[in-house]
This record gives C-alpha cells, sequence and structure tokens, in this order.
C-alpha cells in the first residue's frame, strides 16, 4: 500500500457500501474494478462521486422537483475526480430515484439523486410538511407497507434496483421507550 | 487468540458503514491514551459526537460491555475519560422534559448504568413488550455497533439535545 493511498466509500444498487483503498493518480474505473462494480451491462452503469445535498436548498413550494447531480467519467482519475474530498462514489443505473413521502394525508414528491443519503431525505421531507419545530427531532422515514427503517447514513440507491427506481416512505414518529 | 465476539466486533469496525461514520466525524474508538490498561474486551470504550450547547463537550464517551456479540446488543452508558468511570449525572447529556432523548439517556432507571433503547442488553431483556412495540429496533442478526452508534448520534444531535445541565 502506498503512501498517498486514501478509503473511499463505493456504494451500489441494492448492497452495503464498500470500503475501498484508492491512489490518487489511478483511473478511477480501477478502484471500481477491485470493488467488484461491473461498468458494463445493456443500461449504462451511472457513477456519481459525492453526496448529493441538493434538494435541501428546494423551495418548499416546488413538488416533484429534480436534483442535477450528473454522473461523471470514470476514466478520469481519483485526483482529477477529488475523491479525497467527496470521500463517496455511488455506481447506480438508476440516474434518479424517485421518491414519495406520506405524511398526515399528504404525499411529496422529488426525483433525487441515488447517491443522496437518508439523512438528506428526512431532512427535506420535514421542511417539506412543515415540520421544522422541536416536535420534528422524532420523525423518520418508515418504507410503506413495512417496519423497515433505513439508517440515516445509508444511501436512497441502496434501497432501489432498477429499472424500479422509486421507493416510498411514510413519515413517522419513532417509538419512544415505555414501560 | 481472541474470542469469536471479539472478532466480530473489530472485524465490524473495519466495515465500511462504521468507517463511514469515522470519516464524517460521527463517531469512532477512543484512543489508548483515553483508555485505562484495565479495560479490556468485551468492555470498548467509542466516542459520538454531539451537537453543541453551552457548556457541553463535543463528543461523549461510552463504555459498552459487548460480550457475546453480535449475538446479544451490547450494554452500557456514558463514560467520563477524566475519572475513568460511568459519568456523573451532571457530565451525562440531557433531553427536553419528556422528549425521545431525556427517555433513552434516563438516568432514574437501573442506576443509569445502561440506555433506555431496545439496542441495549439490559433494557432489551427487561422490556420484552418492545418486541411487539418497536419491532424494527429489535435486535438481529443483521445489526451491528454501527445501529447502536447512528441511533446515540441522532439522539445527541437532536434539537431536543439540551447539553449536560
Amino acid at each position: 500500500m502506498s503512501n498517498n493511498e486514501f478509503e473511499v466509500f463505493v456504494h451500489a444498487q441494492g448492497a452495503k457500501p464498500k470500503l475501498v483503498m484508492a491512489s490518487p493518480a489511478e483511473p478511477l474505473k480501477e478502484v471500481l474494478a477491485r470493488a467488484g462494480i461491473s461498468l458494463g451491462g445493456t443500461e449504462p452503469m451511472l457513477v456519481f462521486v459525492g453526496e448529493c445535498l441538493e434538494a435541501l436548498q428546494e423551495s418548499i413550494a416546488v413538488d416533484n422537483g429534480e436534483d442535477g447531480h450528473s454522473p461523471v467519467d470514470p476514466s478520469f482519475s481519483v485526483e482529477q475526480l477529488r475523491l479525497r474530498e467527496h470521500k463517496h462514489i455511488h455506481c447506480h443505473r438508476c440516474r434518479h430515484v424517485a421518491v414519495e413521502v406520506n405524511y398526515s394525508s399528504r404525499t411529496k414528491h422529488h426525483r433525487f439523486s441515488p447517491a443522496t443519503t437518508i439523512a438528506v431525505v428526512t431532512k427535506w421531507a420535514l421542511k417539506k410538511f412543515d415540520l421544522t419545530d422541536a416536535a420534528a427531532a422524532d420523525y423518520v422515514l418508515q418504507i410503506c407497507h413495512s417496519k423497515q427503517v433505513p439508517r440515516p447514513n445509508e444511501h436512497l440507491g441502496e434501497l432501489v434496483h432498477a429499472p424500479d427506481c422509486r421507493v416510498c416512505f411514510d413519515l413517522v414518529k419513532e417509538v419512544t421507550p415505555q414501560g | 487468540m481472541k474470542s469469536p465476539d471479539q472478532r466480530a466486533f473489530e472485524a465490524d469496525l473495519c466495515e465500511a458503514e462504521f468507517r463511514i461514520g469515522f470519516a464524517e466525524g460521527q463517531w469512532g474508538t477512543a484512543t489508548e491514551e483515553v483508555v485505562p490498561d484495565d479495560i479490556h474486551w468485551p468492555r470498548v470504550v467509542l466516542w459520538i459526537a454531539s451537537a453543541k450547547r453551552p457548556a457541553a463537550p463535543d463528543r461523549f464517551y461510552v463504555l459498552l460491555d459487548c460480550a457475546n456479540y453480535k449475538t446479544v446488543p451490547p450494554t452500557g452508558t456514558f463514560w467520563d475519560p477524566v475519572t475513568k468511570k460511568m459519568s456523573a449525572v451532571d457530565k451525562r447529556p440531557k433531553g427536553k422534559s419528556g422528549s425521545r432523548v431525556a427517555r433513552v439517556f434516563r438516568t432514574d432507571w437501573n442506576n443509569g448504568s445502561a440506555f433506555y433503547h431496545p439496542y441495549d442488553r439490559v433494557a432489551a431483556q427487561t422490556h420484552p413488550n418492545w418486541a411487539n412495540e418497536q419491532p424494527h429496533l429489535i435486535w438481529g442478526p443483521d445489526h451491528t455497533i454501527v445501529n447502536l452508534l447512528d441511533e446515540l448520534h441522532v439522539l445527541l444531535n437532536s434539537e431536543d439535545y439540551v447539553g449536560i445541565s
């Protein structure tokens, strides 16, 4: 291992993230190969660098907005793509993940980058439903028709499999331990 | 030779999910300078970053007993890196009255020696009703130390966390 190597995190559809060491001069596609990511296939594998925060800037009035977070060319080097700073790489065949969030008989929509964390989607939903006071602290996103509550650091893309590029959440109050 | 539970714990510390939280400054393992020699497996010391509050630290340490990890969850509570003992009540994080933060970090139960949460072994074993009331928080084969750290980090960065006084 060279002294210049550093940790990056490779996220992909329907899988847990992987930790891979990267060197500044090598092409990103070589890092992805070590992580077991195949860039081939009938549908192109899109490679996103960094985690996407764009939805947090969206006005409350906008519904069904869309992140602009663009895929990169994986033949570029790790250094060119500033991976030491961004740390995260997300590989997915969905360009966006269509999210709907239900709360109190209302539904909000957004087309997120697959490289968006659950923490960001939760903040976006709280803002959209005007739940910004202290009571908002206990709300979590629960996958519709399930009891599954994804972790805050999970990426949306880890929850969906192309070609089904959508996920539905209910915004629910986390249970406070009693008894 | 390390026991299977210690090997499982140390393997999870090398997984991306733990390393992501460390890289984001959310949590980590305590350094050797902080941990006294008499603390060894199955007891481990970790830290979790907390939101800024007046007169409160920017991280809290926890001492966890991880025996039989990860068949069963850890148990533990806040730990003082200065006195090397369980944190005094006036040095522990507090939550707004009635909040989830206040409930999980309560000190009026079990002498404050465990978290009041299903991811704490002692709390879970003494509250079998939780399995029905909050099934998504019941420790299972897919849970790791990261699930507990996630919960503690969310609570320590919640609007309901008010500091140590």
